[in-house]
Parts: structure tokens; C-alpha cells; sequence
């Protein structure tokens, strides 16, 4: 059945159209075998599938694709009687029309790679579709059921008269993307010079922020001038600045819209929605559950995420495998299900969430859960692990064990599973992508996985806020909204406070103690709260001030800090500083284990040097200290005022105020008039050993003396004798 | 504007050219002398009352310790970060790297260092580095001795330098705590 060159170049795209239109009809399919939908709804699936349906026999027909016009009648014609009547749709009905879209996708793949010669015959294959359903044992053995064109060899093409088509095209049929590209529509690019371009953007955007910076600049010039009065002199080169400032605005806004327009086109050309991904896994574990005897509804969370391709292909393999995993071994048969107090249909759900440059996959099922024993016992008789270092491991450790390479806990080699293939390669192909997988579980209640990954092209908005001196960014799809604290709606407890949200508790978190920057305290009157979600979780995240959103790119962290849970990245401001960026999830983590240190000593550190804090904070928290940063005496004064400490070690020369003047102040309030200060000074002299004593010091260290432990010694020694002249 | 170019040796006077001349004597001479005793190019500094050095085929560059913006919850020996090129880099403390040790003045320097495995880092530093060089035998010599990551080796003269093995100071899991010597 050869279709006239002359339209061959249509009928590719017609191939691509109809994959388009059999997902939405298979989607549609899967609606309508579930219980529980009212009439309404029905009625309206009925006639959007018979609509779809339409579409593929008259596009077809137009093309001379006899065949599929054929196959898409038939379709309609089962079809037909249940829409009449508005019920809800039979499981084997929906296995006949899913195994006849199959067939039609077969066969449109054939015609439009130029096939079509090949095709047997669809008599026969149309007479056994209407005779009898086919066993959903074929259509499950498809890894994409339908799609199964993006998967190499269709099984099914045994059934269905399409012997010897799957050879003819070694490594499966193109994708509608290649075929996009194979087009003389398009042009074919390497990624390589699309990340380059990409970068260049992102390169322009730090340039746009730089432009708005200068912009700023110059405003403050103007306004300089303008207080040096009115003078003739001046007056002309005010007007000129003014001008310049307002086209470096106009300018600056112009290239935002030109960046914004070129990352949108970048993004469009580089990334597609995860549904793209996620929908084709529907079918694939309806049709494995059917296989298996079990009863299961996948649900998807953020389909319409938009992510780069190539990190959408490597993942599409790691999904299947995990739901597969999730039907075969999480999920239990629906006696046992109901038996346990469960609904009989077994909940897989996945969730997409990007958060800044990072995308959080979840994939989670309500399944029996992962059984520890077996999973001890299996890995010490593969060999995994010995029995001695079972016995140290502990429960997250055992349950890792499941992503080894050759742990399987099944006895037999099934179909889907047993082979000891799977998690190690879900593991490999996330770490490939520098991500990580995690995975929780609760017996006899299901089992999730998190896969986090980095995302590493364009920009995402972010909110900047401020937590003490310390300015942080967040990205704002994890910012829900933004209110200033009012005791009327804080519910104050021993150990924590909640805000009174829509009818809900949220816990208060303070992000200046969160990072260990001061000691938790309520929000007061007017301060800035965030509330922030992620998986699931809120919390009113309590901020000294709220700076703006910028449009920002977020870069991953240098290996040394790396593992810390509370950043994701850093991105460039506009004088080129950095700004780190906090992970959302590490913000609504529990932290209440952040209070097991409010017990240690607390000291304060103020020096204006960023590496003598550091040198200090290290020897100070090595003696089990808790410390407290001030850049500055005025900071100091604040901090002082805030939180209480036990001892302060104090730069001797400091610009804005220098060791003794906050002595001083010190000495003058009741509260900190016996607090113990060590003064240090890079000057080693005995002048400045007298000056600072003479200031009321209890201790006076030079830097060159701050060797290990010498500086840990002095404030032990100073604590003790306050404490006994007290 | 396009000139025509001259020969060298035309816009030289006489006088110019025989003070290369005899630079390049002197240089041939030295070339000479250096294959007899091959030498270590190193990054020298003052850390506290002792000499330091890094080899110096590992610096990149010397910066001066601004636009660092510190990481609250990381390691004591980190300082912060900062963009160095289009990258993150972390700024880490030497002296609290190398373990307790004191310093004169406030360091005001960052060594943009390649750690060996093919990422840089900063490192403080009170002052920027000399370069000068090393006997490469005593190198070696130290090299087999020391254990951690900072080799004793003598100059000429007879004073002490502390040369660290970046490669050395970096392999070690936690390298963010503390390497003694």
C-alpha cells in the first residue's frame, strides 16, 4: 500500500499529528474506565473521543492512508454504542481501542518512514481487533504501551500483522522531534552551540543588572550635584546626567525585554513539558497492572513543567522503570489491599517540581512498602554486604541497598521483573546527571522516591531577602505569599511559634537561626514573614526584611560546599557578588533538631576582617561553642541587644567603632556591664596591650597569639574568672 | 593607519643594542648555570611568623579579598564564596586549613589555586606571594619525608619554607576541616 510521493512529505506530519491526537484519545480512554464519574463528564469524554477519533479516519482518508481510515472506523463504531448510552466504559472495550490505536500508530509510523509497501493486509488484523480484545498481557509487555514508537521492537506487532515492520527501522522509529528536525523546515543545531547561546544570555542578563546598577549610579551623582545648589557650573552638566540616566533606563529596559524574548526563544527550542514524558506512563501502568491482576491509577502533579530535552530522554527510562517497580512489588493484589483497609485501586503518583536550578521528580505509590528483612536477607546472600556490616547498618542504609547492582528480592524472573536490573540503573542514570536519588518507605504504607536534579540552563525568579546582615535568595515558586507578623495571628508555645494561616498552624521559622546566625526568637510586630512550600510542607519563614525579585542564573556550588543542605546554588548580582540561594525543602525541614545547641556556651565574634571571623568561629566551635558573627561594633550593639552571650571576642581596631568604644557602651547597660570581652588586635605592642586592658577588657590576645587552642584557652580562663568574681 | 614596518635593528641605536647584548649573555649564562641545578618555581607568603609557599604552576591568581559573600552552616575553614571568571569558587582560611594557627595582620589577599583535580579554589593570604624558586632535589627530598600536605624544604640560605602540596591538601575527603602537618 504505497502512498503517492507527491505526499509523502505530508503524510510525516501527519504521523507526528496523530501521535498527538492518540495521546489525548488514550488519555481520554483511561478517564473513562473509571468509576465514579458523573454523566456529565462522561457525556463530554464521549464526545471529545469521538471528535479525536473523527479527526484521525478524515486526515487520514484525505491523505489516500485507506488503511487507517479503515482501522479509525471500526474504532468509532465500538465506540458508538456506549456513547449512546453514557456509561461508564467497559475494561475490555477500552483494551480493543487501545490495541486498535495502537495498530494505527504502527501503521502511520510505516506509511510516513516510506513503509508502507510492507504493510500486510489490515483485513485480517482489523478482524481480530473487532472479533476479540486482545490479551492485556500483549499491550502490557509494550514498555509504552501506545507510544511504543519511541521504544524499540513492538511486541506487538506479532498480533497484529506487522511482521518485519520494527526491522525496518533499526533503533525504532524517529521521534516527531527528528522528524521535526529531518524537515526542511529546521534547521539541525548541536546542543553544544545551543548551551553556548544559552550562556550568552545568561551572560547578557548579568550585563542588564550591571546596566541598572550604573543606572543607580548615576542617579546618585545627580542627586549629589543637585545638593551643591544652584550654580550655573553645575546646572548644565545636572541636565546632561539626567538625560543620560533616563536613556540608560530606557536602554536597560529594552535589553531586559530582548533578554527575556531570547531566553523564552532558547527555552522553547531546548526544553518541552514533562508531560510529553509522563502522560505515555498512563497507559503503561494501566496495562502492567492489568497484566499482573492488580488494580492501579497514576495520577501526575506538575506535567506542565517545561524541561530540557535531553534530561527528559535520559529520564523517560528511569520513570519506567520506577512505576514498573511500583505496580510489581509496591502495589498489592486488590483483596489484599482491601483486606489492609486500602481502596482496591492501588495510588501511584508523580511529581514534578522545578524550585530555582533544581527539578524535584517524586515518584510514591501507597503500596505494601519496602520490606527491610528481605531486603537484609537478600543483599547478604547475594554477597552484597557481609553479615557484619548488616549488623551497623541501619534502616536507610539497609534500604539503599536496593539501588546495588544485582539486588532483587524476587526468587523468579518475571516479565517485569527478578532480573536484579532496575534501581542500580534509576541510581546511575540520575547520578549521570549529577542528581541524586532518595528513597523513604513505610511498611504497609507505600514507598516514595525522590529524584533531585540540577537544572542547569536560564534564568528562574527569585526572591531576595535578608536574614540579619546576611542577604539570600529564594526561588520564588516556593514563595506562596508574603505577610508582616501580627501578634494576633502567632500562637506563641514553649519551643515554637505557629502563624495562623487560611485555618491552618504553619511553624514559625526564623531563617537568621535557621542559618545560625542568632538565637531563635518570635517574629516581632511588622516583621517580614514568607510562607513557603515545598512537597508538601509549609512554614512561615521569618526575615528581617524583604529586598525584591530578580530574574536570576542560578550556578551549582563549589565541591566544599557542596553538601550543605541549606543551598543550591549562588547567582551574580549586579556588582558581581554572589548570592546563595536556599533550597526550599531544607527550609521546611524539620528544625527542631537546630535547638539541640541552645544549650552550649554562646560567644559573639566582631571583627570587621571576614577571615579573622572565620579563624575565630573555627577555634571557638571546635571548644564547643556556639558563635555569632558581627562584622562591625554597631552590629554588635545589636546582636547584644537581641540575643545573650557568654563571653565576646572583639577586634581592638575596627573602622565605624573601634574595641574600646564597645567596651564602653558595654560597661555602661546593667545586662552586659560583667560580660566577659577578649580584646584582639593584629598590633602586638605594648601600648595597645595597655590600651585595650585600660578599656575594661578581661583579655587581650594578638592575632599572631590566636594560634590553635590559645585563643579557646584565654576565653576559658577569662569565663572562669568572671565566674568566680561573680 | 598602516606604517612601514621597520627591521628591528634599524630603530635600535647602537648603544641599545649592545645592552641586550650583553642581557642575553647574562641569561645564557644563568640557562646554563639552571641546568646544573634544576630548579622549583614557587609562590612565596608569610602565614603568621612562618614562610609559606605554593608550587607556582598552581596559582592562578592573586586577588584581593573582596565580593566574598560568606555560606552560613559550612565548614569552620570556609570563608565564603565569590565568582572568579564566570565560576563559584569557594575562599577557604589556610591558616585554619594548615590547623591552629596565628597571623600577623588580617589577610587581605586571595590565591586563586588549582587543587589538583582540576578545580580552583581561593585561599587568604596576609600578603601577596613572591615568586622564587627552589632547589628541585631538596623538593623531592622533602616530598619522600613529609606526610600531610606540607613539605619542609631550606632555600639556599638556610631558611625554612612550609611548601604545600595542593593535590596533598585537597585529596582528603574532609577537606574543608583541618590538615596538620
Amino acid at each position: 500500500m504505497a502512498v503517492d510521493p507527491m505526499l509523502q512529505p505530508l503524510v510525516a506530519g501527519f504521523a507526528i499529528e496523530a501521535q498527538e491526537v492518540i495521546q489525548k484519545v488514550t488519555m481520554d480512554l483511561l478517564e473513562l474506565e473509571r468509576e465514579g464519574l458523573e454523566n456529565d463528564a462522561l457525556a463530554k469524554i464521549y464526545t471529545r473521543l469521538g471528535r479525536h477519533l473523527h479527526t484521525l479516519k478524515g486526515s487520514a482518508a484525505s491523505l489516500g492512508l485507506q488503511d487507517l481510515g479503515d482501522i479509525a472506523h471500526k474504532l468509532e463504531d465500538a465506540l458508538a454504542p456506549l456513547k449512546a448510552t453514557t456509561q461508564k466504559m467497559p475494561r475490555p472495550v477500552v483494551d480493543i481501542l487501545l490495541h486498535g490505536l495502537d495498530l494505527f500508530m504502527l501503521r502511520a509510523q510505516a506509511h510516513a518512514d516510506g513503509r508502507g509497501e510492507l504493510l500486510p493486509d489490515p483485513a485480517a488484523a482489523l478482524a481480530q481487533l473487532v472479533a476479540s480484545a486482545p490479551p492485556p498481557e500483549a499491550a502490557a509487555a509494550l514498555p509504552g504501551g501506545a507510544f511504543a514508537q519511541v521504544v524499540p521492537v513492538p511486541q506487538t506487532s506479532v498480533d497484529t500483522g506487522m511482521q518485519g515492520l520494527s526491522q525496518g527501522s533499526a533503533g525504532g522509529p524517529p521521534t516527531p522531534d527528528h522528524q521535526g528536525e529531518s524537515t526542511d523546515a529546521g534547521w539541525r543545531v548541536s546542543a553544544r552551540q545551543v548551551t553556548s547561546l544559552m550562556r550568552e544570555v545568561e551572560r547578557l542578563r548579568e550585563v542588564r543588572l550591571r546596566v541598572e546598577e550604573r543606572s543607580r549610579e548615576l542617579e546618585r551623582v545627580s542627586t549629589l550635584l543637585a545638593k551643591q545648589g544652584l550654580l550655573a557650573e553645575t546646572a548644565e552638566a545636572r541636565t546632561l546626567l539626567s538625560g543620560t540616566g533616563r536613556s540608560l533606563r530606557t536602554d536597560g529596559e529594552e535589553t531586559s525585554d530582548i533578554v527575556d524574548a531570547l531566553e523564552d526563544g532558547l527555552k522553547a527550542i531546548t526544553t518541552r513539558p514533562t508531560r510529553t514524558i509522563l502522560e505515555p506512563l498512563q497507559r503503561m501502568v494501566r496495562d502492567l497492572s492489568r497484566q499482573l491482576g492488580k488494580e492501579a491509577r497514576l495520577s501526575v502533579v506538575g506535567a506542565e513543567v517545561s524541561l530540557d530535552r535531553r534530561l527528559l530522554e535520559k529520564l523517560q527510562g528511569a520513570l519506567v522503570h520506577l512505576l514498573r517497580n511500583a505496580v510489581d512489588h509496591g502495589l498489592e493484589m486488590p483483596a489484599e489491599r482491601e483486606k489492609a483497609g486500602k481502596h482496591h485501586e492501588g495510588a501511584l503518583t508523580l511529581r514534578v517540581e522545578q524550585q530555582g536550578n533544581l527539578l524535584y521528580l517524586e515518584a510514591s505509590d501507597d503500596g505494601r512498602g519496602i520490606d527491610l528483612q528481605a531486603v537484609r536477607r537478600v543483599a547478604e546472600k547475594r554477597g552484597l554486604v557481609t553479615a557484619d556490616e548488616l549488623v551497623r547498618f541501619n534502616d536507610n542504609q539497609v534500604r539503599d541497598l536496593i539501588f546495588s547492582e544485582g539486588f532483587s528480592t524476587r526468587s523468579d524472573v518475571t516479565d517485569t521483573s527478578g532480573r536484579g536490573v532496575g534501581l542500580d540503573a534509576v541510581r546511575a542514570t540520575v547520578e549521570s546527571l549529577q542528581g541524586r536519588i532518595e528513597v523513604a518507605s513505610t511498611r504497609g504504607q507505600g514507598t516514595r522516591f525522590v529524584l533531585t536534579l540540577p537544572v542547569d540552563l536560564g534564568s528562574s525568579p527569585v526572591l531576595m531577602v535578608r536574614a540579619l546582615e546576611q542577604f539570600v535568595g529564594l526561588p520564588m515558586l516556593a514563595v506562596e505569599s508574603t505577610q508582616l507578623a501580627r501578634a494576633d495571628s502567632l500562637r506563641l508555645g514553649k519551643r515554637r511559634a505557629h502563624l495562623e494561616h487560611l485555618g491552618q498552624l504553619l511553624p514559625v521559622v526564623d531563617l537568621g537561626a535557621r542559618l545560625g546566625l542568632r538565637a531563635s526568637a518570635p517574629p516581632a510586630e511588622g516583621q517580614p514573614l514568607l510562607i513557603v512550600q515545598s512537597g508538601g510542607k509549609r512554614v512561615a519563614l521569618v526575615v528581617d526584611a524583604v529586598v525584591g525579585d530578580r530574574d536570576l542564573v542560578i550556578r551549582p556550588l563549589p565541591s566544599e560546599v557542596r553538601d550543605v543542605a541549606a543551598w543550591q546554588g549562588a547567582a551574580t548580582l549586579s556588582r558581581g557578588e554572589l548570592l546563595l540561594i536556599l533550597r526550599p525543602d531544607w527550609v521546611v525541614s524539620d528544625s527542631e533538631k537546630v535547638a539541640v545547641s541552645a544549650g552550649s556556651r554562646r560567644a559573639l565574634v566582631v571583627d570587621d576582617s571576614l577571615t579573622a571571623r572565620a579563624l575565630h568561629r573555627a577555634s571557638l566551635e571546635a571548644g564547643g561553642f556556639q558563635v555569632h558573627l558581627a562584622a562591625s561594633g554597631p552590629r554588635a550593639l545589636e546582636r547584644l541587644a537581641a540575643d545573650t552571650y557568654d563571653v565576646v571576642i572583639c577586634d581592638l581596631d575596627m573602622e565605624e567603632m573601634d574595641g574600646t568604644e564597645l567596651i564602653a557602651r558595654l560597661r555602661e547597660k546593667k545586662e552586659t556591664r560583667t560580660l566577659p570581652v577578649i580584646l584582639v588586635s593584629a598590633h602586638d605592642s605594648p601600648s595597645a596591650r595597655e590600651r585595650g586592658l585600660e578599656s575594661g577588657a578581661d583579655g587581650f590576645l594578638s592575632k599572631r597569639e590566636c594560634a590553635a587552642g590559645r585563643l579557646l584557652a584565654e576565653v576559658l580562663d577569662v569565663m572562669s574568672r568572671r565566674g568566680s568574681r561573680a | 593607519m598602516k606604517g612601514t614596518p621597520r627591521m628591528v635593528d634599524e630603530a635600535l641605536e647602537e648603544e641599545t643594542r649592545d645592552l641586550l647584548a650583553r642581557r642575553a649573555a647574562r641569561l645564557r649564562e644563568q640557562g646554563e648555570s639552571s641546568v646544573e641545578e634544576a630548579v622549583h618555581w614557587i609562590a612565596e607568603f608569610p602565614l603568621g611568623e612562618e614562610r609559606y609557599a605554593l608550587p607556582l604552576e598552581s596559582l592562578r591568581a592573586a586577588l584581593p579579598l573582596r565580593m566574598v559573600t560568606p555560606v552560613p552552616l559550612s565548614e569552620p575553614a570556609v570563608i565564603g564564596v565569590l565568582r572568579f571568571q564566570g565560576q563559584v569558587l569557594s575562599a577557604l582560611s589556610l591558616a585554619s586549613l594548615l590547623g591552629g594557627h596565628g597571623w600577623r595582620q588580617d589577610p587581605a589577599v586571595l590565591l586563586v589555586v588549582d587543587r589538583g583535580d582540576g578545580e580552583l579554589c581561593a585561599l587568604d593570604c596576609e600578603a601577596i606571594p613572591r615568586p622564587t624558586t627552589l632547589s628541585l632535589a631538596s623538593v623531592e627530598a622533602a616530598r619522600v619525608r613529609a606526610e600531610g600536605p606540607v613539605m619542609e624544604v631550606f632555600t639556599h640560605d638556610r631558611q625554612l619554607i612550609h611548601l604545600i602540596d595542593p593535590k596533598r591538601l585537597f585529596s582528603v575527603p574532609d577537606a574543608g576541616v583541618r590538615h596538620g602537618r
